[in-house]
């Protein structure tokens, strides 16, 4: 039998070598952002990326690094089609790294008479989720870090797949609201929800490249004979275990200029208790809930809410892992252009809550996590591309898994970072 | 002369100036042409409307000579600029794009459906316009782009100006159907007629039954350059 991945795979090849025919009459484009970055931080040894317990993206001190370097590149034509590639890198002194976290093709045709549009993406991609991360190369616009929900999606929501997007425009229908609805079915995301059993939410601006294997601390069940003994040391959170296919619908209604709101809903339909060199699959469901809101002309609230769970068992009945969580976030950016009299400055306020409840009664493995996290970012636009920021994070946590590694459960981490963004 | 009389000479030279620029716009000067036909357009609640497409349609069988200017519809700001576009069937239509980036105008329209990229700084002409037509505009990776262009079917168009007045110089008197139209007029087809005899000074009044809709604001949800949703 042939496998889900290479038919998606080969579903891909073919469909990029039709639009190689076409390439004579493509448009190519080249965008992204390079994004300098020194913070000061005061957490754990390790952050989260280099596989510790803090909840940052670096560990504990001071760092100059390059926080993002990634690029979004295309061929367009003109009958709508386009092909994507976003590479990024990561360069710091937890753990560097290049690669891809994006490719796909799409199909965007233009709206019929009834004005509705239909979008078809193919390839790999992330869900559309996160309301913080659109600017190029999946960057975050308006803070330095994401907000730990979205700081997650980055991490171990990505899927191989397809999604097919409908929207219904209001300006053909004389109706002041846009609609949209989409449908992706998708692989290759099986292993989601690990890292979040395993080091909790967390705050960075990382993403997991495709491929990509990430580090996590260490627990007692993790030991030679104990449950988890048969799990890798490193999770990867793209992989297809099990050949079932998930899926991921979402809906959005927008008034233009003041607000729109979203639900979806997403399911990788692992099963949890297969097993392939060590990587589980983790049966991971959650809906989202999003809203952004032009509070005036020149405030905006941006909230999103995500709840769900995760499950992973040893033989089928046997929960190893069984979580609840759910995170929500409030953020304000208010752009100072009637007090200054430029356009240049904009501040952002954000506020989280985040949880995540452990259901199951495996030793050694307390995923149990309860925190809030406090944001506040001042970015001035230094020149059209340049964007200097100074953002302040603070996050409070209660995590008992960290006395596994001999911190405290109770936990005040705090960051200071200074960043020159170049956006293209 | 001394310099208080090259201002008053200044000044009473401004006077004429502007007092013959007023005449030429308005048809109850005597010096204005006697075949000038002034429309007033008010809002239902007696304001003057700007920027409604007035337009004559000859009804006795006048001949007219076509005015075949050429129209630019500019795309600028990440918005069509004007707003609303108004000219004669078969005339050259020009869609220059100013802004740094790419469009992909359209129009969904049965009647007249077409579509083209344009990047930035070039100019399509390729859309040809032969019967008379109300066509709603849009960009395919901007959204909230919008723009109209109505074809008419005679020379004497224009669009009302902040007083709500639109002017026309008539050369063959008659009866015309005067429509004005605006695609957020709140009637049927968004337009209001009159038939009426054209005479020498002719003055025309147009009050709207309802309150306009309003128009569609052309600025991104989100004034950030480098948002990846439109590539």
């Amino acid at each position: 039998m042939i496998k889900l991945t290479t038919l998606f795979y080969r579903y891909i090849s073919l469909l990029l070598l039709c639009f190689v025919q076409l390439s004579e009459a493509a448009e190519y484009k080249f965008h992204g952002i390079v994004d300098l970055r020194v913070s000061s931080s005061d957490s754990l040894d390790n952050g989260y990326v280099a596989g510790g317990q803090g909840k940052f993206g670096v560990s504990d001190g001071q760092q100059l690094y390059v926080a993002q370097a990634g690029m979004d590149i295309s061929a367009q034509w003109d009958n709508g089609l386009s092909v994507h590639g976003v590479l990024n890198s990561f360069l710091d002194q937890e753990d560097s790294a290049v690669g891809i976290t994006e490719a796909y093709v799409k199909y965007r045709s233009l709206p019929n008479e009834a004005g509705y549009r239909v979008q078809v993406k193919g390839g790999i991609f992330y869900p559309e989720i996160s309301l913080e991360n659109n600017a190029f190369a999946w960057a975050s616009k308006d803070t330095l870090n994401s907000s730990s929900l979205n700081t997650w999606i980055g991490e171990e929501i990505r899927v191989l797949g397809s999604e097919f997007k409908i929207t219904r425009l209001g300006r053909i229908n004389n109706d002041a609201y846009d609609l949209s609805f989409s449908a992706t079915a998708f692989v290759n995301n099986d292993p989601s929800g690990a890292l979040l059993a395993w080091h909790g939410w967390a705050t960075s601006s990382r993403q997991t490249l495709w491929g990509e294997a990430r580090a996590f601390p260490w627990l007692p069940a993790l030991a030679e004979g104990e449950e988890l003994s048969a799990q890798a040391d490193k999770s990867k959170p793209f992989l297809e275990i099990d050949d079932d296919i998930g899926y991921h619908l979402r809906g959005e209604w927008s008034l233009h200029k003041k607000i729109a709101l979203s639900a979806g809903y997403y399911n990788n339909k692992a099963t949890p208790y297969d097993v392939v060199n060590g990587q589980y699959g983790w049966r991971t469901r959650f809906y989202h809930l999003g809203m952004s809101w032009h509070v005036s002309k020149n405030l905006m609230l941006v909230s999103q809410y995500l709840s769900g769970d995760t499950l992973m068992q040893s033989s089928p009945g046997v929960d190893v892992v069984n979580n609840d969580y759910s995170n929500g976030f409030v953020s304000l950016t208010y752009k100072w252009q009637d007090i200054v009299g430029n356009r240049k400055h904009k501040s952002t306020v954000r506020l989280e809550d985040f949880s995540v409840t452990d259901n199951d009664d495996t030793v050694g493995d307390n995923n149990n996590e309860n925190g809030q996290a406090f944001t506040l970012n001042h970015t001035y636009r230094f020149s059209s591309h340049w964007f200097i920021a100074a953002e302040f994070n603070y996050i409070d946590s209660q995590r008992p898994a960290r006395t596994y590694l001999d911190n405290s459960t109770n936990l005040i981490e705090k960051q200071i970072q200074l960043s020159a963004r170049y956006f293209f | 002369m001394n310099n208080k009389s090259i201002k008053l000479f200044l000044l009473l030279g401004l006077a004429l100036l502007s007092t013959k620029g007023y005449s030429e716009n308005r048809c109850n000067d005597a010096s204005s042409n006697k075949n000038c036909v002034q429309i007033l357009v008010e809002s239902n609640t007696g304001q003057a409307l700007k920027d409604l497409v007035v337009y004559l349609e000859p009804l006795d069988g006048q001949l007219l000579e076509p005015n075949l200017e050429h129209l630019v519809i500019n795309q600028e700001g990440r918005a069509f600029s004007p707003y609303i576009s108004v000219s004669q069937v078969n005339s050259d239509v020009n869609f220059v794009n100013k802004d740094d980036i790419t469009h992909h105008i359209y129009s969904a329209g049965s009647e007249n459906k077409f579509s083209f990229k344009i990047k930035s700084g070039e100019t399509n002409a390729s859309v040809e316009f032969n019967q008379p037509a109300e066509v709603a505009m849009g960009c395919n990776i901007h959204d909230w782009m919008s723009g109209y262009l109505l074809v008419v079917n005679t020379p004497y168009f224009a669009k009302t100006n902040t007083q709500g007045y639109a002017y026309f110089d008539i050369t063959e008197l008659g009866k015309y159907k005067i429509v004005v139209w605006h695609p957020q007029m709140k009637s049927t087809d968004n337009r209001m007629i009159q038939e009426a005899s054209v005479l020498p000074h002719s003055q025309f009044s147009f009050k709207l039954k309802n309150e306009m809709a309003g128009i569609p604001l052309q600025e991104s949800d989100d004034d950030f350059d480098f948002l990846s949703d439109y590539e």
